[in-house]
């Protein structure tokens, strides 16, 4: 046992901190830093700046145009872009799609869409979650039919993250109402800009758009873009899920938010609050704890024994620290973390004009706090809501 | 990064739970419980395994094992509620008389190592709590005087390790020595009882009674902390073991407890408390690791670790303690059944060392501006 990262691993995080810190553009990095307002330019240009790189897709093996880095490698690559302020590698097309059509696309599949997604140029989205499946995704509705050599689609997907920005969207779509819900549903790749689909815009508790309902009306999409066979996609989506293990934590996030709280408490002199401090202080404990649980996986993973089934717990925990620290974060605020100026959330705006002094005498690190924890009230409900997700780890314990 | 155990780890840990299985199992610790926490043919087969010589340097005829190897061991006694002290004698006084002269050395370690002598910490103080700077014990010209409370089979031990006050304040950090105490040495006087976890504790009065120096006054506290922290992180692997255990008892139970005709175990309210507990176990582990592999850092990385590490085995020991319980309805708060003694185990150990509210002050106090494992 070694908590230590070896020479040659430490080696890495030296190389890829020096490229990141080189490449990622500083008003990005601003951004992020102070948790302003993301557009598609910001995050486009990070992901083509590392498509450039040939790290876009950074878990990819080499044989598709990936680094062929090991989990504790891609653990590094991680933890280096989170603390060094880049933006959330936005995963649908590297971390989700990807794989998919690496294990189950044809060799024509493969050549079409990899190139694109590496190296940002294609925006692609998630088709999954419809209004009436929630939780529950097998029970889908949105159909698939064949026609000669089309395929006719009709439905709705919704809670479509950042879609409105999308160039293609990757659907799990129902193709068959026999047997059970499961062993109906293919996975199709359609161009969004077909005629028939319609994207329309959900704004959220924070006032933000970011998720978006799409729409499917008569949309001819070609067979060719079936992945793998008809009424075998839930298999290939578990397959994809399978690739969301450590990162579903987001522990390196965790620790960058942590010194940003850190940084208003002390902004607001709560650091010498006891009160206050102590709630930072057992988050800080939750980090440490989290942040090991993944290193422990990262090491089963490398040396192939898994000494736990984990990926539920990570969901679970990270969600809900992230929780935590963005309420901290809010409370910390104060009364000046009530007022809800839209504007305020852009880079450079000028609130400091409005009555010719500082907002809220300089107190710029409120204006985002309550939104943020507004806007992840999601992260205990996406992905599987976390009362699923306690099902799944009471099943593997229980049986 | 590595997290695997080696193969001789696996074994060592194979081992020891053979033994706790075999010759520790539920009955025979009820009756060492009754009999008043401690049984030297017990402790013998403990020392048998090769336990007492864990730590003990080669040179003094032990076996020279590091941190990880004792996790091992405290998990396994965890699982089986082993009363006898194997942390305190075994892991924490050769660390503590590594540091002594050649000649304390020569003459204790290598019968801790086969077992005979038996030595213990004696630090704590009616008044100190947990802090361990507030030694009111006193040490003039080699002779103590003062009362140490709770120490471990403190009427049985060959000797204590005691820290006295030779200069200072009652909670001045400096001015702390600590002293090898025979308790066949005069003005030795002890008084032992039980804890409620059924392991074996004593008041132990000194009363001008010469001791033999250990450490002086300039290193006395550090070396205190660095017993304390080994005392963490070994109880925090120990904490491991009683809660698996404890979490596999509760399993079982609810896989056959029927209620309203059918298992407890289908029922979804009851389910989620377990997948809570199942997380609160894992986190707990995971912090332990963290203990176990800071031991050897630099005393402020590692004093701050071993402080987080004890806050979430704090709060996971009380919450899978108290939640097996209430699953296991009436039957978890009877005597009779094993489950309310891994309860009141991991409820004392909550309180020893520093509760969770210290630590949680410890931690607060030492927060920089970054977080993390390698902060």
């Amino acid at each position: 046992m070694d908590l230590n990262f070896t020479d040659a691993e430490l080696a890495f995080r030296t190389e890829v901190r020096e490229w990141v810190r080189a490449n990622l553009p500083a008003d990005i990095a601003h951004k992020v830093r102070h948790a302003q307002r993301l557009h598609k330019d910001d995050l486009q240009r990070w992901a083509k700046i590392l498509g450039a790189k040939g790290w876009h897709g950074w878990a990819w093996p080499k044989q598709f145009g990936g680094p062929g880095w090991n989990a504790v490698q891609r653990h590094l690559f991680e933890e280096e872009c989170a603390l060094a302020c880049a933006p959330r590698i936005v995963p649908f097309g590297p971390v989700m799609v990807a794989p998919v059509i690496m294990a189950f696309g044809t060799p024509e599949q493969q050549q079409r869409f990899l190139p694109g997604i590496m190296s940002g140029e294609v925006w692609w989205s998630q088709g999954y979650s419809e209004p009436g499946s929630g939780s529950d995704l097998a029970s889908l509705k949105c159909r698939a039919e064949r026609k000669g050599d089309k395929y006719i689609v009709n439905g709705q997907k919704t809670w479509t993250t950042l879609g409105q920005y999308g160039d293609w969207i990757f659907c799990l779509v129902r193709t068959s109402s026999e047997g059970k819900p499961q062993t109906g549903i293919s996975f199709l790749l359609i161009d969004m800009k077909s005629p028939g689909v319609s994207v329309k815009p959900i704004i959220m508790l924070d006032g933000e758009h970011e998720v978006n309902e799409v729409w499917f009306d008569n949309v001819e999409v070609p067979a060719e873009n079936l992945i793998g066979e008809e009424n075998k996609g839930w298999t290939y989506a578990k397959h994809l899920l399978s690739h969301e293990r450590t990162n579903i934590a987001d522990v390196n996030r965790a620790k960058r938010e942590l010194e940003r709280l850190k940084r208003i408490a002390k902004a607001e002199g709560l650091m010498d609050d006891q009160r206050f401090r102590d709630q930072i202080a057992l988050c800080e404990v939750d980090v440490v704890a989290l942040e090991m649980m993944v290193l422990r996986v990262l090491s089963g993973e490398r040396t192939g024994k898994q000494p736990l089934d984990v990926a539920g717990l990570l969901k679970i925990r990270g969600s809900e620290l992230q929780q935590r620290y963005t309420e901290l974060m809010m409370l910390a605020g104060g009364p000046l973390a009530l007022p809800h100026v839209h504007e305020a959330m852009e880079a450079g705006w000028q609130g400091d004009q409005w009555l010719g002094g500082a907002w809220m005498g300089g107190a710029d690190y409120a204006i985002p706090v309550t939104g943020s924890y507004l806007n992840v009230r999601k992260t205990t409900i996406y992905g599987g809501s976390n009362e699923v997700q306690r099902n799944i780890v009471a099943q593997t314990v229980l049986g | 990064m590595d997290f695997d155990f080696t193969e001789d780890q696996q074994a060592l840990r194979d081992a020891v739970r053979r033994f706790v299985d075999k010759d520790y199992g539920f009955e025979r610790r009820t009756r060492i419980e009754r009999a008043g926490g401690f049984d030297r043919s017990a402790w013998d087969g403990l020392a048998g395994l090769g336990l007492t010589a864990l730590a003990v340097p080669e040179a003094h005829g032990g076996l020279g094992f590091g941190a990880v190897e004792a996790m091992v061991v405290m998990e396994e006694l965890g699982r089986g509620l082993v009363l006898e002290p194997v942390a305190q004698a075994a892991l924490i006084a050769p660390a503590v008389l590594g540091h002594a002269s050649d000649e304390l050395q020569s003459a204790w370690l290598p019968r801790i190592a086969g077992g005979e002598a038996l030595v213990v910490l004696a630090h704590q103080e009616a008044k100190s709590r947990y802090r361990l700077n507030r030694v009111t014990t006193r040490a003039v010209d080699g002779k103590l005087t003062g009362v140490k409370s709770l120490v471990p089979v403190g009427d049985l031990a060959d000797a204590f390790i005691v820290p006295a006050r030779v200069a200072g304040a009652d909670d001045a950090a400096d001015g702390i020595a600590l002293y090898l105490v025979e308790r066949s040495a005069a003005g030795v006087h002890t008084r032992a009882y039980s804890l409620h976890d059924g392991s074996r504790a004593a008041e132990v009065h000194f009363d001008g009674t010469p001791g033999q120096l250990i450490a002086g006054p300039d290193q006395g506290l550090g070396l205190l902390e660095l017993a304390a922290d080994i005392g963490i992180a070994a109880q925090a692997a120990e904490a491991v073991g009683v809660m698996e255990k404890y979490l596999a008892l509760t399993v079982e139970y609810m896989n056959t407890r029927k209620q309203f005709g059918v298992a407890i175990s289908t029922f979804q309210a009851l389910r989620h408390r377990i997948a809570d507990v199942k997380m609160q176990l894992e986190l707990a582990r995971s912090m332990s690791y963290f203990a176990t592999l800071r031991l050897a850092d630099t005393p402020a990385v590692r004093r701050r670790a071993v402080s987080q590490a004890k806050v979430q085995l704090g709060n996971a020991m009380r919450f899978v303690g108290q939640q097996c319980t209430q699953l296991h309805g009436g039957i978890g708060v009877t005597d009779e059944y094993a489950g309310s003694h891994y309860f009141k185990r991991l409820t004392v150990m909550e309180m020893q060392w520093g509760d969770t509210m210290h630590h949680l002050g410890e931690v607060s106090a030492r927060m920089q501006d970054t977080a993390g494992v390698f902060a």
